[in-house]
C-alpha cells in the first residue's frame, strides 16, 4: 500500500522528485521575481499571494482527497457556488444568515451524497457523473436564482471577520485554507479511514476483495469534498461580500485540477497527500502573483497555467506509468 | 310672431346640432395611426439570444419588453445561452432558421456573431443589437456610447488624480472580456483621457473577466506594488465591488477611487453607501429596455423594408451617480419594473 510504508521505494522516489521539482520551480521563480519586480519581496505581497491561493488551496485540498481515492470530482465550483447561493438565498426569506448557512451545508453535503452513490454503487466513471451532476446542480441553481450575482446580508460579524480578520497578522482566509489542509493531512496520515482512502484508490478491486468497505468510503469522500468546498464559498463570499455563480463557467475547476496533479497526486490513486497540495498550491500562487505583476492578459494567464497543466499530466502519466495491474484495477 | 318663429327654428337648429354631435361622439374615434400599429405588431415574432439572463441589466430589459408584448400583441422569446458562447452561436443559428420577425441580440465580443449577422440580414430577418455591438452593423443598435463611458471613467479619475492633492498619478483599469466591444471602446475612451493628461500612470490593465474575486485578486496584487496608487476603474459594478473590498481590506478607502459603471442596480447603489465603490455611470436598464421596446415596435411595423437597409443607433442617457443621489430611480428592484 503506498503511502504506508516501504513497499514501493522506486515509486516513492519517483512521487518523492515530482514534489521536488515543483518546489524548486517554486523557489527559483520566487527568487526571479524577488529580483526582477518591485515589492514582490514584501511581507504585504507574500500575505497577499497566500490570501490569494487560500480559495483555490481549500478546493485543492478536497479534490486531492478524492483523487488518492481514484475518483475525480468535476462538481467542486458548481458545488461551491450554488450551496453558498443557495444560503443567501434563503436568507432573504428572513432565515437568520447562520441557520441558512447550516442550510446550504446541509445540501450540498446531499449533493455529495448523490455524487459518492453515483460513483459508488451505480458504478459510473467519476469524471463522467461529475460532469454531469455538476451542470446539473448549476443549472438548477440557474433556474431557482434570478442573478447570477448574490450579495450576503450585511453586517454578519463572522462573515465580515472571515473575510477582513486576521490572527496573529495572517489573514483568516488563510487561516481557514491552513487548518482545511492540516485537519486532511491528519485524517489522510493519522486515521484508519485515512488509511482505508489510499487502499481503496490504490487498487479497488483489491481493497473490495480484502472486505474493506469501499461503497462507504467513496461516499465519504464525495460528501467531505462537496463540504469543503462550500468551506471555499463562505471563504469567498467573506471576501468580496458576495458569491458569483458565474464562476461555474470560468477556468477554476481546471486550475484545481492542476493544483493537485501539479503537486504530484497521481490521477491513478492512491499515493500523494496535503503536502502536494499545498506544494501545487504555491506554485500556482507564485505565478499568478507574478503574471498580474508583469500585467499578463487573463487570456494568457489561462494559457500558460494550461501548458503547465499539459506538462504535468504528461509528468504524472511517465513518473506512474500505466502497467497491467492499474490497467486491470481500472482509471478514472 | 316672427320672433317666436326665429326662436323656435333656432331652437330646433341647435337641438338637431346636439343630436349630431351625440351621434359623432357615441362613435369611436380612433387614435391616428393607432391601427396601422396594431396590425404592424401583432402577431410577429421577436427571438432575445443574451449573453447572460443572469445579469441584472438582462432581467430589467425583458421585464419592459414582455409588458410591451403582452400589451401589443406580439412574442418574445428568450434564448439564453448562459454565457457560452458556443451555445450562443446555436441559439444564433436556431434563431435564424426558426425566420422571426426581428433578433435581438447582445452579443458576447464584435466577432463571434458578425458572421450570423449577416447571416439573418440575408435571410430577411432584422437584428437589433443591444449594449454590446458586433463588428456587423445591423438594422439598429440601442445601448451605451461605450467610448464616451471610458472617457467618463478615466475622466472621473483624471479629476481625482492629477490635482496638487493627489496621492499619485497612478491609474488601474480592470477590463472585462477584453474581446467585447464595451472593452475595445471604452479603451479608445480612456485613451483620450490619458492622452490630454501625460502625467496620469496607467500601471495595472488586467481583465476581471467580469468576476468579483478576480477583480479582488488583481486589485490585492496592484496594491501591494502600488501602495499609492489613487485610482481604479471598471466596467461592471457587480465586478469592481472586489477591487472595493481589497481596498477596504488594505484600509485604503480614503486614498483610492472607484470608478465603474452599471445598470442602475439597487445592488450598486449598495456598494456605494457601504463604501465599496465610489462612482458608478449608470446606464439605467430600465430606460434603455424602454427605447429598445421602441425600437422594437419601429422595426416591426415596417415589415415592408428590406432587413438591413436602413441602420440606426440608439445612445441612452449616463447618469453619474455617488453617494449624493444613490437613491430613487437611480437604484431599481426587479419589482419595481413589473
Amino acid at each position: 500500500m503506498p503511502g504506508s510504508g516501504k513497499s514501493d521505494d522506486r515509486r516513492l522516489g519517483f512521487k518523492a522528485s515530482q514534489e521536488v521539482v515543483v518546489v524548486a520551480i517554486s523557489v527559483v521563480m520566487f527568487l526571479v521575481f524577488s529580483a526582477t519586480l518591485n515589492n514582490f519581496l514584501s511581507q504585504g505581497n507574500i500575505i497577499a499571494i497566500l490570501k490569494n491561493v487560500s480559495i483555490l488551496g481549500t478546493l485543492a485540498v478536497g479534490m486531492g482527497f478524492v483523487v488518492v481515492g481514484r475518483g475525480i470530482d468535476l462538481t467542486m465550483v458548481a458545488v461551491m457556488v450554488v450551496g453558498v447561493a443557495f444560503s443567501i438565498w434563503i436568507s432573504t426569506w428572513g432565515i437568520d444568515f447562520t441557520l441558512a448557512v447550516i442550510c446550504g451545508a446541509i445540501l450540498v453535503a446531499a449533493i455529495g451524497l448523490f455524487t459518492g452513490v453515483m460513483v459508488a454503487v451505480a458504478e459510473v466513471p467519476p469524471i463522467f457523473a461529475t460532469l454531469a451532476i455538476a451542470s446539473s446542480v448549476y443549472g438548477s441553481g440557474r433556474i431557482v436564482f434570478a442573478s447570477d450575482v448574490l450579495y450576503a446580508p450585511p453586517d454578519i460579524a463572522w462573515l465580515k471577520f472571515v473575510g477582513n480578520g486576521s490572527v496573529l497578522g495572517i489573514p483568516m482566509s488563510v487561516v481557514i485554507f491552513g487548518a482545511v489542509a492540516a485537519l486532511m493531512g491528519l485524517f489522510l496520515r493519522k486515521t484508519r479511514f485515512g488509511r482505508l482512502v489510499y487502499a481503496t484508490g490504490d487498487n479497488p478491486n483489491a481493497a473490495r476483495t480484502t472486505g474493506l468497505p469501499t461503497r462507504p468510503i467513496i461516499v465519504t469522500q464525495y460528501v467531505i469534498s462537496a463540504l469543503i468546498a462550500f468551506t471555499a464559498g463562505i471563504i469567498m463570499t467573506g471576501l468580496v461580500t458576495g458569491i458569483d455563480t458565474r464562476l461555474y463557467n470560468s477556468s477554476l475547476i481546471y486550475d484545481v485540477l492542476l493544483v493537485v496533479v501539479l503537486g504530484g497526486i497521481g490521477l491513478s490513486g492512491g499515493q500523494g497527500g496535503v503536502r502536494n497540495v499545498i506544494a501545487g498550491t504555491i506554485l500556482v500562487g507564485i505565478l499568478t502573483n507574478g503574471m498580474t505583476i508583469l500585467n499578463f492578459s487573463y487570456t494568457s494567464q489561462n494559457l500558460i497555467k494550461s501548458v503547465i497543466l499539459l506538462g504535468a499530466l504528461a509528468i504524472d502519466a511517465i513518473i506512474n506509468p500505466r502497467d497491467e495491474q492499474t490497467s486491470q484495477s481500472g482509471d478514472i | 310672431m316672427k320672433i317666436f318663429k326665429k326662436c323656435l327654428l333656432a331652437g330646433m337648429a341647435a337641438l338637431a346640432l346636439l343630436g349630431v354631435a351625440q351621434v359623432a361622439s357615441a362613435q369611436e374615434t380612433d387614435q391616428v395611426g393607432r391601427a396601422a400599429y396594431l396590425d404592424g405588431v401583432k402577431g410577429k415574432k421577436v427571438i432575445f439570444v443574451p449573453i447572460s439572463q443572469g445579469m441584472d441589466l438582462n432581467q430589467a430589459w425583458v421585464m419592459v419588453w414582455q409588458r410591451h408584448a403582452a400589451r401589443y400583441g406580439f412574442t418574445l422569446e428568450v434564448r439564453d445561452p448562459n454565457g457560452d458562447t458556443n451555445a450562443g452561436i446555436r441559439a444564433m443559428q436556431g434563431a435564424i432558421a426558426e425566420k422571426p420577425d426581428l433578433i435581438i441580440v447582445q452579443n458576447p465580443d464584435v466577432q463571434t456573431y458578425a458572421r450570423l449577422l449577416k447571416q439573418a440580414q440575408a435571410a430577411g430577418i432584422k437584428v437589433l443589437q443591444v449594449n454590446m455591438q458586433s463588428a456587423t452593423q445591423t438594422d439598429s443598435y440601442v445601448g451605451n456610447d461605450w467610448i464616451e463611458m471610458g472617457r467618463l471613467e478615466m475622466g472621473e479619475l483624471a479629476k481625482h488624480c492629477t490635482g496638487p492633492n493627489a496621492v499619485s498619478h497612478k491609474v488601474v483599469w480592470l477590463a472585462g472580456v477584453q474581446t467585447g466591444a464595451a472593452n475595445i471602446y471604452m479603451r479608445t475612451g480612456i485613451d483620450k483621457v490619458l492622452k490630454a493628461n501625460p502625467e496620469l500612470q496607467l500601471v495595472s490593465d488586467q481583465p476581471a473577466d467580469y468576476i468579483s474575486e478576480k477583480a479582488r485578486q488583481i486589485t490585492e496584487t496592484v496594491l501591494q506594488q502600488h501602495p499609492d496608487l489613487c485610482g481604479i476603474m471598471g466596467i461592471w459594478d457587480n465586478a469592481e465591488v472586489g477591487a472595493g473590498a481589497a481596498v477596504a481590506a488594505a484600509g485604503k478607502q480614503d486614498q483610492v477611487t472607484i470608478v465603474t459603471n452599471g445598470a442602475g442596480a439597487a445592488t450598486g447603489c449598495e456598494s456605494i453607501k457601504n463604501g465599496l465603490l465610489d462612482v458608478i455611470f449608470n446606464f439605467n436598464a430600465p430606460v434603455q429596455g424602454e427605447i429598445a421596446a421602441q425600437q422594437i415596435s419601429e422595426l416591426l411595423q415596417h415589415p415592408d423594408r428590406k432587413a438591413g437597409s436602413e441602420k440606426t443607433i440608439f445612445f441612452g442617457p449616463i447618469t453619474r451617480v455617488d453617494k449624493t443621489n444613490a437613491t430613487g430611480r437611480n437604484c431599481w428592484k426587479p419589482e419595481d419594473i413589473k
